[in-house]
């Protein structure tokens, strides 16, 4: 009825073929995958069967090199060769033209909720903060939903593999390594208990305007909570103590689980998330009286105490560079110079999102600001992918692209530090990746809606 | 010889205006038994009398009669005595006319006459008397006279409008009612108003919960008040009635508590002209340049922050220059107010503790106030504004008898009132001290020469030390303990040096003699007599000076447009200016330009164009521009930047069309500086989404350093509104308590929308001569007659549709669809009845109403020809708008050129300033970006950002305010990491805790938030970040809490 009245006037139409034509481009190359579903029905990825081989992309490995013409060779799941040049592959390969594009390492977001949560208004839809000051039995991966629609969402970002965290409380849980495709938590599980997570408290009363409590009071609860801390950790050390000279004592699931941050063998981080100045130099000599390794998560005045966090080799997890300078008078750019800050300093540290989980897709775009503001793109690169994987305790298998490691990696058709670049190609462990997603499904649907009316055509 | 000459002035000064011994009132009753007479003639003689500010006599005298003073004057070389007035010696005095707190809240009667209509909201109370009600309480108005208080302006405390204020004598009732109460100097001083909000009810509504619906409830009453009279006059019958009680010949009288709300203030008085009375909040000199322009008066507090945290490197790392530079220019307050010229009174409200009064006087003395400029902001400046300087404020004949005595300097710190005279009547505040017994006493038993020795008396702090030394051998010093004076018996106790015990002493002291008597350990009483042996030297000084005065504690002026980082000093100036070499993106048909030049001069674009650039003029900046990109400025299409009062929403509510978000802009906010260093020039202010009809919206252009927030609005603007639907607008995500308010469902909030359309058409239409105006019909009527366009936030395609027959129905275009996430289900209508959809580029999950949200959506939009553009509704995303216009490339395959109109002329479009900003051509405003590349790119910063043809940001300036903000800021932690016994101006001494000055009042609305978040920072469950400082700095993320997406 109303299809004479919409319908495009000569200039519009144009614009809107030529808009219309691409869209058909992104979706028609995808729909010979696997063919338009609904929401959150997208397939998991088969086991490679296959050998594949990229040829003629530009390669960031992960380690801050950059090879160009590379040809990667993938078998089982592993990446069995690699270099630059030309070469032939037997027939039996699946090649990937990567001519004019670009390959990362599967993106690593290691700090996220991904998994955990759904919609953000829905209570019923959170899983991730269980109740409780001190619950390190709580692991994250026995709850990542494998249908989340926020998981394919990611990975068409290019952020393959997860570090997904239990919140809220002193000790929040046992985070997890995943990767964002398969059939169940099991299939996505790259290691159930990285470390453990802690909140560390506040350790200065603030006499900011928003503060309605007095300092004595703040005083008290900052001594509480710095007591209840020492007092964990003291009974951890006891537990542990007793278990191994071999006494019996009854089964404290939340200690057994905290156990792998006490000095030893493959001894785990622990994960503490600290901002302020005083926070970040309470937690270090914490844990490193103790004999563990922390990891700083947060970590925004970490460049005033960058001595001590080198001295016990205390890596940061920056959570984005999406955030406002703690002071007005700061650099209005304080927050996006932070990774190059600490960079300068000689700090290890890797980048997280920062963001609500429904936007990790954008993780390389934050990184990209940190370039805009003084840090080189290999290492940005980097601090998305291999130092993430050496911060998580998962480089043997991922995060670079190297002959052995786990063919997990990514095609950009572009600099993937751009907006404008699209990742087009993915795999996890030699697995190709569906990068459709509810997003895509929703659009075509809608394309249709106005090619049905005639509002745009594809030619 | 000088007893005719008084008598005379005596005889012919006029009679006796208040007759004080005996009650002049029918209503006081009669004497309980025989009258009780005070003769009341009183003559206060030798003083040094300050008659009035700037106006000191030497020897002066002082005559007054049943309250009034007759005669005033000098004494040199004369005793007078007049006939039969009491003569007080006041040699070594000083007499100063009574103060008058020009600001004390009262509680006023809960109910006035009966017969008097209410107005219907609780918060509105015109009719209320302060001088009904319990007035001042007893330990406060005893509290007030010890400061030097003989007067009090006093108002109702409490809701928006608050009723009718009085000025009260401060002197107590007499025992004997028949005598009268103190008197009423004026029955109704001013119309009282503030912009106090409701908490909220737990329905949600309680109007006013915003400032700017304060301002729109106030604005109304003034006009339903100014109705009522003309429609009375037009002969309409209306009952007497509470807004009766608004008087236009009375001030308005502003309670106030920041100083953008004296601006609002200030705006309103001028808009229904009446005369002003604004009660500030003592940081009027942040705002000064554009308060110093109103037309008001001022009654400042001396309210000063406390010192800052300087203990720890931590806690000094996290001190804001704003605060450290608040804690540094308080005190100058009321002296740079009186230096622009405005009128200033003071008062000794709105202290955490009324008894800091003198001492913060002292301080804003130290600070610049001058003593006469001090003693006129208590006397005649209060007396003049209340309109009671017939009777006060001086010490004239005909005024009232109410004066300080006090023993020294009224402004010194260690003169003491000793007695305040209140209309003729004497209130004791402090007998003389009896610090006169300081010095070394000689004392003699009077038998035994080597018992007798010496006492040294000495005061610290106010509390007497003796050390006595004995003439024997071996007379050491000893130092008594337990000291104690009382009146004129000084008692302590000695140790005896052997051990033995202690000898309690008890000394009377009359002038320079003293009698004392001792008990001994073993219970020998014994008596001395002794006399003064030399006077005590005052002590220089402990403290170092070599600190003190010098140039150092000069406190640099940084009011106005000096305060706060990045503080541009001028507004940058208009620039005739030629951009050369540059690729530039004119988002206008002409496309990219490459090699191209652009001139602007007077604000404007003169020309553009590739190749050789023309001949700049003589005085033409010429700017090389290779390698860099020049876009239009930034435009965001929703914005809630810099909100001052917490002020996103009027939600009380479900239609609140008369607020205007205008009235909650804070220019000095430093995420606009933040914004303009990320290229962005022009926003939509809007309201929030909490009702279905929200709040007019402004367009503001981010103009850096504004002083007044009018000089953000856009000229010529298209006047907009907020409107909304869905999850925020039915409450759904508030809570299981809100349940009540229409409407509760899609449903309702179409048949909401088009009932008030119904009833602007019939305003819109009505013939009624005397038709009350009616602010929020009147901004309804304005959409009907399509001045006024309405950008309405939206999801689902349902209510997007619902929202375009509404428009086709009642006929006018819909500005935009904002959010708009299912816009790409309805593009075909938006498209029809809208100027375009303004989204997010991708944000999706976060509640139920976005499941379908997808990044497509902009670019589908476009491609069925929506104009379409990209916002932040951030303070954060609205910083890379630029690469947000990227994602229509990412997810639309859009042209880049294309893609970043989303962010330009298509906003532009969809608010109806297209003909002024938003692309690069010939006659529009020189408002654009240079780019260090690509803008579209993640690797690119915006280098300048140009607005009216002024630069207000460069990468150049900016490193020049970030090392002046350096400077500043060791400046004043220098200061502060003075010991503190060796610098001035210091804050209080009390612990500092975190309740200080400037936290949120108790019934701030903001408070409970505030507590319930403090705790969360406490406990660092800050929904998983505990980032909350940095946010928490400048407010932004109290709006991210309050704010529904």
């Amino acid at each position: 009825m109303t299809h004479a009245r919409l319908t495009c006037h000569a200039p519009e139409r144009t614009i809107a073929r030529t808009i219309a034509r691409c869209f058909a481009l992104l979706s028609l190359a995808l729909v010979a995958i696997t063919p338009a579903r609904a929401q959150d029905l997208i397939h998991k990825a088969p086991p490679q069967q296959m050998p594949i081989a990229i040829t003629g992309g530009t390669l960031h490995t992960g380690d801050g090199r950059v090879i160009e013409n590379a040809w990667i060779q993938i078998r089982d799941g592993r990446i069995a060769d690699l270099g630059t040049g030309d070469r032939l592959f037997t027939a039996d390969h699946i090649l990937v033209d990567a001519r004019g594009k670009h390959i990362y390492p599967g993106l690593i977001s290691p700090v996220t909720i991904l998994g955990l949560t759904e919609i953000g208004a829905v209570r019923a839809t959170h899983d991730s903060n269980e109740t409780g000051q001190f619950t390190p039995e709580v692991r994250a991966s026995v709850a990542v939903n494998p249908d989340s629609t926020l998981l394919p969402v990611a990975r068409s970002g290019g952020i393959l593999i997860a570090g997904v965290f239990p919140r809220g409380g002193r000790v929040s849980g046992s985070p997890s390594a995943i990767r964002l495709d398969g059939w169940t938590t099991e299939d996505m599980t790259i290691v159930d208990r990285l470390g453990i997570a802690v909140s560390f408290p506040q350790v200065r009363p603030v006499t900011d305007w928003w503060m309605t409590r007095p300092v004595s009071e703040q005083q008290e609860r900052i001594d509480e909570n710095l007591a209840e801390l020492a007092d964990f950790f003291d009974r951890l050390e006891a537990y542990a103590a007793a278990k191994a000279a071999g006494q019996e004592i009854p089964v404290d699931q939340g200690l057994e689980a905290a156990m792998i941050v006490l000095p030893g063998e493959n001894q785990k981080p622990v994960f503490v998330r600290a901002q302020d100045l005083d926070q970040i130099t309470a937690a270090v000599t914490f844990f490193t009286d103790r004999g563990m390794r922390p990891v700083i998560v947060g970590g925004r005045d970490a460049p005033l105490c960058a001595d001590l966090l080198k001295a016990h080799d205390v890596p940061v997890i920056i959570p984005g560079t999406q955030a406002f300078p703690k002071r007005a008078d700061l650099p209005h750019d304080h927050a996006y110079t932070l990774p190059a800050r600490l960079e300068d300093l000689g700090v290890r540290w890797c980048l997280a999102s920062g963001d609500e989980a429904a936007n990790e897709r954008n993780l390389p775009h934050q990184a990209g600001k940190a370039v805009a503001f003084g840090l080189d793109p290999e290492t940005a690169v980097s601090a998305m992918t291999l130092r993430s994987a050496q911060i998580l305790g998962i480089d043997d298998a991922y995060g670079s692209i190297a002959k052995g490691k786990s063919a997990t990696l990514v095609i950009c058709d572009g600099d993937i530090l751009e907006v404008a670049s699209n990742v087009e190609w993915a795999c996890i462990d030699g697995r190709v990746i569906d990068l459709q997603n509810k997003h895509t499904q929703l659009r075509d649907k809608y394309l249709d809606k106005y090619r049905q009316m005639g509002l745009i055509q594809d030619d | 010889m000088t007893r005719p000459c008084i008598a005379l002035l005596l005889a012919v000064s006029p009679g006796p205006a208040l007759a004080q011994s005996t009650s002049t009132s029918p209503l006081d009753p009669p004497p309980n038994g025989v009258r009780r007479i005070d003769p009341g003639y009183h003559a206060f003689t030798n003083a040094t009398l300050h008659a009035s500010p700037g106006q000191t006599i030497e020897r002066g005298g002082l005559v007054f009669r049943d309250g009034v003073i007759t005669w005033v004057g000098s004494l040199s070389g004369m005793t007078p005595v007049p006939d039969g007035a009491t003569v007080h010696d006041a040699t070594g005095l000083h007499i100063y006319p009574g103060f008058i707190d020009a600001f004390v809240e009262v509680d006023p009667p809960e109910t006035t006459e009966s017969s008097l209509v209410a107005h219907w909201n609780p918060m509105v109370r015109p009719e209320r008397e302060a001088i009904r009600g319990p007035g001042i309480a007893d330990s406060d108005r005893s509290q007030l006279r010890e400061l030097g208080f003989v007067a009090a302006h006093i108002t109702p405390r409490g809701g928006t409008f608050r009723g009718l204020s009085g000025v009260v004598s401060l002197g107590e009732p007499p025992d004997d009612p028949s005598l009268g109460d103190p008197p009423i100097y004026l029955d109704h001083a001013g119309n009282v108003v503030s912009f106090e909000r409701t908490r909220g009810r737990p329905d949600g509504s309680g109007y006013p919960v915003s400032h700017m619906g304060a301002v729109a409830l106030i604005r109304q009453t003034l006009i339903d008040s100014d109705w009522q009279r003309s429609a009375r006059a037009g002969g309409r019958d209306i009952p007497r009635n509470a807004l009766d009680a608004i008087d236009p010949d009375l001030p308005l009288v502003f309670d106030t508590d920041h100083p953008l709300k004296v601006l609002s203030a200030a705006g309103i008085a001028d808009e229904f002209d009446r005369a002003a009375i604004v009660v500030g909040d003592g940081r009027e000199y942040q705002r000064l340049d554009a308060i110093a322009a109103q037309r008001l008066s001022l009654v400042l507090p001396l309210r000063f922050p406390a010192d800052p945290d300087v203990s720890s490197i931590g806690a000094i790392d996290a001190l804001d220059l704003t605060d450290l530079q608040a804690w540094e220019q308080a005190p100058t307050n009321s002296a740079r107010c009186l230096e622009r010229g405005l009128e200033v009174a003071l008062t000794s409200s709105k202290l955490k503790q009324r008894s800091a009064f003198r001492k913060n006087l002292r301080r804003a003395i130290e600070a610049g106030l001058s003593q006469d400029d001090a003693l006129a902001c208590l006397t005649t400046t209060p007396a003049h504004m209340l309109g009671v300087d017939d009777r006060l404020g001086s010490l004239d004949p005909g005024k009232v008898a109410s004066f300080i005595v006090a023993d020294g300097p009224i402004f010194d710190e260690d003169t003491t009132i000793l007695e305040i005279w209140i209309d003729g009547h004497r209130h004791r505040i402090h007998e003389p001290t009896r610090d006169d017994i300081a010095g070394t006493w000689a004392f003699t038993f009077g038998q035994d020469p080597s018992h007798d020795g010496t006492l040294t008396i000495s005061f610290e702090d106010g509390k007497p030390r003796v050390v006595g030394r004995s003439n024997g051998e071996g007379g050491e010093e000893i130092e008594a303990r337990d000291v104690v004076l009382q009146d004129n018996r000084l008692s302590y106790v000695i140790d005896m040096p052997d051990g033995s015990g202690g000898v309690a002493v008890t000394i009377v002291f009359q002038g320079n003699r003293l009698f004392g008597t001792l008990l001994t350990p073993d219970g020998r009483v014994l008596h001395f007599t002794g006399s003064r042996a030399e006077q005590a030297d005052a002590q220089p000084d402990e403290d170092s000076d070599e600190d003190d005065g010098g140039p150092s504690d000069v406190i640099p002026d940084r009011t106005g447009r000096r305060f706060g980082p990045y503080a541009l000093y001028e507004t940058p100036p208009q620039e005739t200016a030629l951009f050369v070499n540059a690729t530039i993106w004119t988002e206008s048909d002409a496309g990219i330009l490459r090699d191209g030049w652009i001139f602007i001069e007077d604000g404007r674009i003169s020309a553009l164009g590739t190749g050789p650039a023309p001949r700049g003029r003589p005085n033409t900046r010429i700017i090389d521009c290779a390698g860099k990109h020049i876009t239009p400025g930034i435009i965001d299409a929703h914005s809630h930047t810099g909100l001052f009062a917490l002020g996103v929403n009027e939600g009380s509510q479900a239609c609140t069309a008369e607020v205007r978000i205008h009235d909650d802009l804070d220019p000095g906010h430093i995420n606009w500086y933040r914004q303009l260093a990320a290229g962005v020039t022009t926003v939509n202010s809007l309201h929030g989404s909490a009702n279905p009809i929200g709040g007019q919206n402004a367009i503001h252009k981010v103009r850096w350093g504004a002083q007044h927030p009018d000089e953000m609005l856009m000229e010529g603007a298209r006047p907009g509104i907020k409107f909304a639907l869905g999850e925020n607008v039915k409450q759904s995500n508030w809570g299981d308590d809100y349940t009540v308010r229409y409407p509760q469902t899609r449903m309702g909030v179409e048949t909401f929308i088009r009932d008030r359309f119904l009833a602007a058409r019939e305003y819109a239409q009505s013939r009624d001569p005397l038709r009350r105006r009616d602010l929020e019909l009147d901004a309804l009527a304005e959409i009907l007659a399509g001045d006024r366009l309405i950008h309405c936030h939206s999801y689902r395609q349902d209510e997007i549709l619902m929202l375009c027959r509404i428009a086709e129905e009642f006929g006018f275009t819909i500005g935009s669809f904002q959010h708009v996430l299912e816009g790409y289900k309805v593009a075909e209508y938006i498209k029809r009845f809208a100027l375009g959809a303004s989204c997010f580029s991708d944000w999706w999950a976060y509640k139920v109403e976005v499941q379908d949200a997808i990044p497509y959506n902009g670019p589908i939009m476009h491609a069925v020809g929506v104009t379409v553009s990209y916002n932040s509704d951030s303070d954060d995303l609205v910083r890379r708008l630029n690469t947000e216009a990227a994602k229509a490339v990412k997810y639309g395959g859009l042209d880049p050129h294309e893609a970043l109109k989303f962010v330009t002329i298509n906003p532009a479009i969809q608010l109806g300033i297209d003909d002024r900003v938003g692309s690069l051509e010939a006659g529009k405003d020189a408002d654009l970006v240079i780019w260090s590349g690509d803008p579209l790119s993640t690797s690119s910063v915006c280098e300048a950002t140009w607005i009216d043809g002024r630069e207000y940001f460069s990468i150049e300036k900016d490193a020049q305010l970030r090392r002046t903000n350096e400077a500043e800021r060791q400046r004043i932690l220098a200061k502060l990491l003075k010991n503190k016994k060796n610098r001035k101006g210091t804050g209080e001494d009390a612990e500092k805790d975190a309740s200080e000055e400037t936290q949120a009042e108790p019934d701030d609305p903001r408070s409970a938030i505030l507590d319930r978040l403090s705790l969360e920072y406490l406990d660092n469950l800050f929904d998983g970040h505990d980032d909350t400082c940095a946010q928490c700095s400048d407010e932004s993320w109290l709006h991210a809490i309050i704010r529904q997406k």
